[in-house]
């Protein structure tokens, strides 16, 4: 299996925020995970991404057991979040952040071997670049790229956080919130460079309450509320369970 | 080249001002300046670069300056052989401190009380330690450094021939720091000063990053703490005070934090200071106090951020 | 032996109190306004200085010489505050560097007034209190019971009153407090100089037990700032526990391990405390 979780589980204090969840991903495919605010599917991601410990239950990728990995372990395994509420480096320049996240990409390349860029800043430098480009082109983002973090629209500060992620060359990319706050255009475009990573084969997991969004984009959904895995199966499927319909709208819909 | 001629051409003049310039008052103050440069330059490495306040480099340049004399005075080395070890010893120090500091998560604020802590314990174990250090009285130091020339060795005495040296010395630090510090290291070391969480998510092992910063620069401190006793001829407790550390810090912000040489020019000012100001020793505190105090109110980005245009490269 | 280690922990105690008002000042300062002061140990040098000035100087009865040197100091502290700290708030690198500067002037000013030859005020309240196993000089018993009730009567104006209970929300959510009305600048000035007035109370309290020089702050203020860290920033009965605990921890450590590294007894307490319960012992606010 690609990635799987079982009985997944995380209490904050009195707090249950994710109950017994479990699911797989398979490689290739784009999972959405629905919820109303509050269900528990940013603490699920955080919980996939390494931020938090789980109480129960156990991750494993790629027959590999995650157990309490910090973030940039991960990202060296191959699974990258972006952040709900873009995270960003205030002052400097759309390049320059696409830079920073090339680290992993030039410790995969030239491995203990980079001290040796120390001494001559030109070897394997020029290809970096070349492939800031390509993530920045992909992204959408050239035309912004000498611009200061600090001053970019809501829609470029995500896209920026996902041109990082891309940076790092994630196998499980891991999406929170995406389309939040995005205009339509926006969401448009956000819509065409991810099916661009899936056909690349990159592994997708989209949280977002944006129901539209994911139904197109997605290939499986899962549904949760009140920290509990409450529906699974294609998109459509999953939107017409009448607990679904229950969770989202209130019981009197069902 | 052409950028490698700019740089080149910006040292040159320092090099021909003993040959003109006769004064000793003002090669002293070069001298102390290029020295407590290397100091500065270092300490910049870890704050300004990497965002950590540390308050153990005035230890470092401290035990640096015991384990040159006391290597050479007991171990029978020569002066760059000791001052190799003394760099050793200060890295191996550092790696513990900084282990447990970074492994510990301490940021900020606490990341400074707790270097502060270790640094005001290595100064009461140099402090104590009678039989080694002489404590509070300091050791007077006889020996000098010497090179070797074609025609045999000479000791280095003199202020020109320490301007030279000292000189090459700061040259090579603000080479090597500058060479950190526009590589993928230097960008990890930024993105952790930055933002370390989101730094953390793209892969970059912050531990480890804060980690090599904190020793690299101690390690420059402690270079600097060889030149610095074997000059001045004396050491003493006083090398690892908290006084020092501030000095440091002051020197930072005062020239600049966002720049190589920033610090340079923060530390010209404070080995000056006293010379310029021809008062009572009460009233250069005064003085010493107000330039503080205005300069970071006023100048911000220190010195360096007057005259530097653009802000500085990743 | 039991004499001793009585004897050396009362002692401890005593100055605990004393580190403990420092403490107070420092948490107080940071809570509201987001820096350390580092200058406290400077303004209980003028509150020292000046009580010493007014008793054997001027001859004004001791009693009365407090409260004037404890308003002298924060005096100066207004004068600090308006001039530089208001420029800091809640930038704690500027904040220090602005208090060291500061430390130099203060110091400067007072060495062109006093010089450095040490002054000792006259024994105010000779004579001990016996209390059969151990003796406690009658001055510093009333040192530490002045400076307990400061603490305590600040404690209980913080949890009491509407100014002390604002001041506590506006140091969780500073917008909240100033939407609810909460004079915020105010609140920050008054909070400024509060410290500097308690550092004060600890200087001219301190005169009468020891010799006085210009730079009898420093180690204070380090203690202060120790004790308040070791407590958990933010509380107020913790700078007073953390003080105390942490005069325990020298005396004691002292009295089994080598003297002159009483310092370090509470560093490296400090050091466990920071590493292993980073909040401090008693919790933290922010």
């Amino acid at each position: 299996m690609f990635f799987e979780i079982e009985g997944l589980t995380k209490r904050f204090g009195g707090l249950t925020a994710v109950a017994d969840v479990s699911f797989a991903i398979a490689q290739g495919e784009i999972v959405g995970v629905f919820g109303p605010n509050g269900s528990g599917k940013t603490t699920l991601l955080n919980l996939i991404a390494g931020i938090y410990a789980p109480s129960e239950g156990r991750l494993v990728f790629k027959d590999r057991k995650l157990a309490g990995a910090k973030p940039h372990e991960l990202a060296a395994l191959g699974i990258v979040k972006t952040f709900q509420n873009p995270q960003l480096f205030a002052e400097l320049s759309v390049a320059e952040h696409v830079l920073i996240a090339a680290h992993l990409k030039l410790k995969r390349a030239l491995g203990a071997g980079r001290i040796a860029t120390l001494f001559n800043r030109h070897l394997h430098e020029h290809s970096l670049s070349a492939e800031v480009e390509r993530v920045l082109a992909l992204c959408r983002l050239r035309e912004i790229r000498d611009e200061r973090a600090a001053s970019l629209s809501y829609g470029n500060e995500k896209m920026l956080g996902v041109a990082m992620a891309l940076m790092c060359e994630p196998e499980l990319l891991l999406l929170d919130e995406p389309a939040t706050g995005l205009g339509e255009d926006e969401i448009k475009n956000l819509d065409e460079v991810l099916r661009a990573l899936r056909a690349h084969g990159t592994t997708l997991c989209i949280i977002d309450h944006k129901v539209g969004f994911l139904s197109t984009l997605a290939d499986r959904a899962i549904a949760m509320h009140h920290g509990s895995k409450i529906a699974e199966g294609p998109p459509a499927e999953v939107l017409e369970n009448p607990d679904v319909v229950a969770a989202y709208l209130g019981r009197g819909h069902a | 080249m052409k950028p490698a001629m700019k740089v080149v051409l910006a040292w040159l003049p320092l090099f021909l001002v003993p040959l003109v310039l006769h004064n000793e008052v003002v090669l002293t103050i070069l001298v102390f300046t290029f020295i407590l440069g290397i100091l500065a330059v270092s300490f910049n490495l870890i704050f300004g670069y990497t965002g950590q306040l540390s308050m153990f480099h005035a230890a470092a340049f401290g035990i640096a300056a015991y384990a040159t004399h006391l290597s050479m005075a007991h171990l029978g080395v020569s002066f760059w052989i000791g001052m190799a070890l003394a760099v050793l010893v200060v890295s191996a120090l550092s790696l513990v401190v900084g282990t447990i500091c970074f492994r510990f998560k301490l940021k900020e604020f606490y990341f400074a009380i707790v270097t502060l802590a270790f640094s005001e314990m290595a100064r009461l174990v140099i402090l104590n330690w009678g039989s080694f250090t002489n404590g509070s009285l300091g050791i007077n130091l006889n020996s000098k450094p010497t090179l070797w020339l074609p025609g045999g060795s000479i000791p280095v005495e003199g202020t020109r021939m320490w301007y030279y040296l000292s000189l090459t010395a700061l040259i090579a630090t603000v080479a090597v720091v500058t060479r950190v510090v526009h590589s993928w290291m230097g960008r990890a070391f930024a993105a952790i000063r930055i933002n370390d969480e989101l730094a953390d998510t793209l892969g970059i092992d912050v531990f480890r990053y804060k980690l090599v910063s904190f020793a690299i620069g101690n390690a420059g401190a402690a270079v600097a703490g060889a030149l610095y006793a074997f000059y001045l001829s004396y050491i003493e407790p006083g090398y690892l005070s908290i006084e020092q550390s501030l000095a440091i810090v002051a020197m930072a912000l005062l020239g600049g934090r966002d720049w190589v040489v920033g610090p340079i020019v923060g530390a010209l000012i404070l080995t000056a200071l006293p010379h310029v100001i021809e008062l009572s020793a009460e009233a250069r505190i005064l003085v010493y106090g107000l330039i503080l105090i205005v300069t970071i109110l006023a100048l911000p980005r220190g010195i360096a951020g007057v005259f530097a245009r653009r802000r500085r490269v990743l | 032996m039991l004499q001793l280690v009585v004897g050396q922990l009362l002692n401890g105690v005593i100055i605990g109190t004393l580190y403990g008002i420092i403490a107070l000042g420092v948490t107080l300062t940071f809570g509201i306004t987001g820096i350390v002061n580092f200058a406290l140990g400077a303004f209980m040098a003028i509150g020292a200085y000046v009580g010493w000035y007014l008793t054997d100087g001027l001859g004004i009865a001791y009693p009365a010489a407090i409260p004037l040197a404890v308003c002298a100091t924060a005096l100066m502290g207004l004068l600090a505050d308006q001039t530089l700290f208001r420029f800091t708030r809640n930038n704690l690198i500027n904040g220090l560097i602005v208090s060291i500067g500061l430390i130099s002037v203060i110091e400067s000013v007072l060495l062109m007034l006093w010089t450095t030859t040490p002054k000792n005020m006259h024994y105010v309240l000779p004579g001990v209190i016996d209390f059969g196993w151990f003796i406690v000089p009658r001055m510093k018993g009333v040192v530490f019971l002045v400076l307990l009730a400061v603490i305590l009567a600040t404690y209980a104006a913080l949890t009491r009153t509407w100014t002390g209970r604002a001041a506590y929300a506006y140091a969780q959510a500073p917008e909240a407090a100033l939407l609810m009305g909460v004079r915020t600048r105010l609140l920050e000035t008054g909070v400024v100089v509060y410290s500097t007035a308690l550092a004060g109370l600890g200087g001219a309290l301190y005169a009468s037990l020891y010799s006085l020089e210009v730079s009898l702050g420093s180690s204070y203020i380090l203690k202060g700032v120790e004790a308040a860290i070791l407590a958990g920033i933010g509380s107020v009965m913790g700078s007073l526990m953390g003080g105390i605990l942490l005069g325990v921890t020298e005396a004691v450590g002292s009295i089994f391990f080598p003297q002159a590294y009483r310092d370090a007894y509470g560093l490296v307490f400090l050091v466990l405390v920071l590493l292993f319960r980073p909040a401090g012992l008693f919790g933290a606010r922010r």
